[in-house]
């Protein structure tokens, strides 16, 4: 029992062992439930925002205007007089959908570039990780900020500036078990019997990276939507009058002196989504984790 | 040569016996149950006396010396006992600070991976300094005299030079070396040594042999040497208690137990000691594995393993037993031991 | 465009480390696009070829990369910035008026988070899975959750607003501490519980990894007091990884820096960056570009030297 041998951490997680440690996480840590549940209730809040919403996001009322919170107005009104509420869901859909696609996209992407730094080594791995690893020591905020700045604040923009500031990371994330596992005897006896490399790379090896993959990307998904909320706030984010989270603090906190809660429900929006994410993706860390895993 | 069998010796009859244990049991909580690791073991030790622990990985050796001591891991390891006796005192109840005040002064512990026993950001003379400072009724200045003294004692080289040096400028050997200071350091009663050589290569594991041994004969000590190794056990034990899944399998004095080894478990081991008089032919491996401590059969736990087991070593778990009436050597084996097998076999199918 | 974006890529041979950041950062702001931009962003979509050849060579921009890349890093390396586009001030002045700003707010945040931190981490660690971990964990979590910007008007809210403790704008008033704290005290608790919060996790497992080591059994077979293993044998160890995670982390608080530079309105290098973007000034943003380059290896520095003093086994040649 004391022995060293017994200790060993467990091999890489296939997808199998992934799935049951998943399982068994969401079982005894009840909290990485609660995140999972959240923020599958903002989602489809965003989803579904046509249907919850009880304004037009849009339309400006100077009549109701600056309006405390109410039964007519949930979370009261801004300084056009539009529905808090409802520019709370909507700001969903930009929130989420910057968020996801960016990671998504990085996703792909960063693991692409990790597994092949890590699957051909030497100069090609050189090259590309010291790349990487400037790009990671740069703030993310700092780095999302030029790039939007130098394509201009849209959508598309925002996607590709934050999922340009999440590819290092990812890269990193997939290299390393790239490394380990290509030193393992199947993939020798894949190339002697010939197979070409993206085909090892994509059958032998992405399976061996997702888990810690789709982890990080839990995590990083919500870096990925406090950093577009923080572009928004800058003022670099979907052009008004969308409505964004970012932006809505940004307009509210010309009014912060009187009107605190333009500033405090949409701040509230963004802290339980990426409270939400933090909360599954560190249960789901924990539970990957030889370390932290419980027996 | 005492005569009364090791298992009814007591401390209160014999001032000579320094430990005594009795029925130490200790069992880790895996997946919320709690399986034993060591099963209700009892053994003595007598002043300047060598005994082993022998066995594979896994027996429950490194787990006996960890409980005497009260070095099991709180969370998810327990230690019951009817009693943990030394020098007149049940260590069992003692609180912290009372067994703190036991361990590294009465009693102290020598690892067997020296890279990773030793905290690699304190100096080597510190760490031996440590036990003296909180033992003694030193000051730094007089803890580090006497560190170096003995660093010196234990063969460094130009120790006062590397005193202020940190493990991982030190080899293997050396590191061992370290560990056995600051065991040594507070002239304790007793040192259990948890595989001190394993990890060191042969020249240096003779080494380190030598040392203890010699210490042993200075300072008339005693000590508990555990090891996998039977061959390492015949040049340095008095007694040795070989260790099969948290049982005691058989115990006896050395020459008696290389003479006469009777548990198919000690055959065994004694099969894979690699000699130069023999042929490589003859050196075996034991086939199959010790059961992990979550899935630990009835009966006897060699069973599966032996190739003389009956159907009774199955269902019985057999107790240790004189292997003649008067004899110091005890083994726990149907098959082995002085059982009347047709016996307990009738009842235990009647 | 495509032919634009063509020269972005500047090859080199040069590949020290120092330099990498330098090139990326160039590639980041390259001189050839910016002018592209600026070009059109001055003089208007329809400005003549003439007007925009104008500009290139008031720009340097027609000579060749390699040599407009040498000749900037040159210069940035010997003190010259060059001018801001817009203003035509000095970038190394405006970034040296700023930088005691940011540095101060960074300097004070991250001694905050490493003072609360750590003692966080340890006694959470301590109390592994009792209620008092449980806690710590979801506080710290929420703590990091929190966009720095969103803690910083909460924070200003409940203080400046509710409260009335500390002035709603900074008063620029630097000459007396009563002063300077004020000022400092809002943004530097901004980021100085998102510090805490990543250094208490850090702190945590980091301890708990160091706790099950075999030297930690080691100093207790040896009879060493509790609070010596932890404060002496343990913490020495599990300083190490937190080091790295705070050299990490500076990074991510000069990044945040600007978010709370907008909020209470203080003067630094953020406040200095959203202007210049909003402005298009280019050169301005490349000079910034290389400041925070310089910032991220000075902190690289600054976490090696720390180790240096924790770690024995680290030796500098």
């Amino acid at each position: 029992m004391t022995e060293k041998s017994e200790n060993m951490p467990a091999p890489l997680s296939s997808s199998a062992l992934f799935q049951e440690q998943v399982k068994r996480t969401f079982r005894s840590n009840k909290l990485t439930g609660l995140g999972a549940v959240i923020f599958l209730l903002v989602l489809l809040a965003a989803v579904f925002a046509p249907l919850l919403s009880t304004h037009d996001p849009l339309i400006q009322n100077i009549l109701d205007r600056l309006e405390g919170p109410s039964a007519q107005f949930w979370m009261g009104t801004d300084a056009y007089g539009r529905d808090i509420y409802s520019r709370l869901l909507y700001g969903a859909r930009i929130s989420l959908t910057i968020g996801g696609v960016a990671i998504l996209s990085a996703m792909v992407i960063g693991t692409a570039i990790g597994i092949i730094a890590g699957y051909y080594g030497g100069k090609v791995d050189d090259v590309i990780m010291q790349f990487n690893d400037i790009l990671l020591a740069f703030p993310t905020l700092i780095l999302g900020l030029i790039v939007v700045a130098m394509l201009g604040p849209s959508m598309q923009n925002m996607i590709i500036a934050i999922s340009l500031t999440s590819i290092p990371g990812f890269a990193r994330i997939a290299r390393a078990p790239t490394i380990v596992v290509r030193e393992r005897d199947f993939i020798e006896a894949c190339r002697a019997l010939g197979y070409r490399d993206w085909r090892i790379m994509v059958f032998h090896i992405l399976p061996n990276v997702t888990s810690e993959v789709l982890v990080m990307a839990s995590l990083w998904l919500a870096t990925a939507i406090r950093t577009e909320a923080s572009l928004s706030f800058i003022g670099l984010g979907v052009k008004p009058p969308a409505a964004t989270w970012g932006g809505m603090i940004r307009e509210g906190f010309e009014n912060i002196l009187d009107n605190p809660w333009l500033s405090i429900f949409p701040g509230l929006a963004i802290l339980l989504v990426v409270f939400s994410l933090n909360l599954l993706g560190d249960g789901l860390r924990d539970a990957i984790d030889p370390k932290t895993r419980v027996d | 040569m005492h005569t009364m069998p090791n298992s009814i010796q007591s401390s209160e009859s014999n001032p000579d016996i320094i430990l005594d244990v009795r029925k130490l049991r200790t069992s880790f909580r895996i997946a919320g149950e709690w399986h034993a690791a060591v099963r209700d073991i009892s053994f003595t030790l007598r002043r300047n006396e060598t005994l082993a622990l022998v066995g594979e990985s896994g027996c429950g050796k490194s787990v006996t010396a960890l409980s005497v001591l009260d070095l099991v891991p709180s969370q998810n390891g327990r230690i019951e006992a009817e009693q943990i006796q030394f020098n007149g005192r049940n260590l069992l109840g003692l609180s912290e600070d009372e067994m703190r005040e036991i361990r590294g002064n009465r009693i102290s512990m020598i690892f067997q991976e020296p890279m990773t026993a030793l905290n690699p950001v304190l100096s080597v003379g510190h760490q031996v300094a440590e036990a003296l400072l909180y033992h003694r009724d030193m000051n730094k200045e007089e803890a580090n005299r006497a560190a170096l003294e003995l660093l010196d004692q234990v063969k460094i080289p130009s120790a006062s030079s590397r005193f202020k040096e940190y493990p991982h400028q030190f080899s293997g050997g050396m590191r061992q070396r370290v560990m056995i200071a600051m065991a040594l350091a507070c002239r304790p009663d007793i040192i259990l040594a948890d595989e001190p050589t394993t990890a060191l290569d042969v020249t240096i594991q003779s080494q380190i042999l030598a040392l203890l041994g010699e210490l042993k004969r200075d300072t008339g000590m005693s000590l508990i040497f555990i090891t996998h190794n039977l061959g390492v056990v015949a040049s340095i034990a008095d007694r040795v208690a070989v260790m099969y899944a948290g049982n005691i399998v058989e115990i006896a004095d050395v020459d008696s137990l290389f003479a006469h080894p009777t548990h198919p478990y000690t055959e065994a081991l004694m099969r894979s000691i690699p000699r130069s008089d023999r042929d490589t032919e003859t050196l075996h491996s034991i086939p199959g594995q010790v059961p992990p401590i979550s899935r630990m059969p009835d009966g006897c736990r060699f069973a599966a393993r032996c190739d003389l087991a009956r159907p009774i070593c199955r269902k019985l778990d057999p107790a240790l037993q004189q292997i003649n009436a008067g004899s110091t050597h005890e083994v726990a084996c149907w098959v082995r031991g002085d059982h009347d097998l047709t016996a307990i076999e009738d009842r235990a199918n009647g | 465009m495509k032919d634009h974006h063509a020269h972005l890529y500047r090859p080199s041979t040069d590949y020290s480390h120092t330099d990498a950041i330098g090139r990326h950062v160039d590639y980041l702001c390259p001189g050839a696009y910016c002018a592209w931009r600026s070009g059109t962003d001055y003089l208007g979509d329809q400005a003549s070829a003439a007007a925009l050849d104008a500009m290139r060579e008031r720009l340097g921009l027609n000579r060749p990369l390699l040599e407009q890349y040498f000749e900037f890093m040159g210069n940035a390396l010997s003190g010259d910035w060059g001018e801001s586009m817009v203003t035509g001030k000095s970038i190394l002045g405006e970034v040296i008026n700023v930088l005691p700003y940011t540095l101060e707010l960074t300097f004070v945040s991250v001694i905050f988070g490493v003072v609360t931190g750590i003692p966080l981490g340890i006694w959470s660690a301590l109390h592994r899975n009792q209620l008092i971990d449980y806690f710590v964990r979801l506080m710290t979590l929420i703590g990091l959750s929190f966009p720095a910007f969103v803690s910083a008007i909460l924070l200003l809210i409940i203080f400046s607003i509710n409260l009335g403790w500390l002035p709603v704008i900074s008063s620029g008033g630097r000459d007396d501490f009563i002063g300077w704290f004020r000022d400092l005290a809002l943004p530097a608790l901004t980021l100085g519980t998102i510090m805490t919060a990543y250094i208490a996790r850090v702190t945590r497992s980091s301890m708990l990894d160091v706790l099950s080591e075999d030297y930690i059994r080691t100093a207790r077979a040896k009879g060493v007091p509790n609070k010596v293993i932890i404060w002496h044998h343990a913490l020495r160890n599990a300083l190490i990884p937190v080091v790295t995670m705070v050299g990490l982390f500076l990074g991510v608080l000069v990044g945040n820096s600007v978010l709370t530079e907008i909020v209470f309105n203080r003067p630094g290098l953020g406040k200095l960056i959203v202007g210049a973007l909003g402005q298009r000034d280019y050169t301005m943003l490349q000079g910034l570009m290389v400041c925070y380059a310089f910032i991220i290896i000075f902190i690289n520095i600054l976490t090696d030297l720390t180790y240096g003093l924790i770690d024995p086994r680290v030796k500098y040649q």
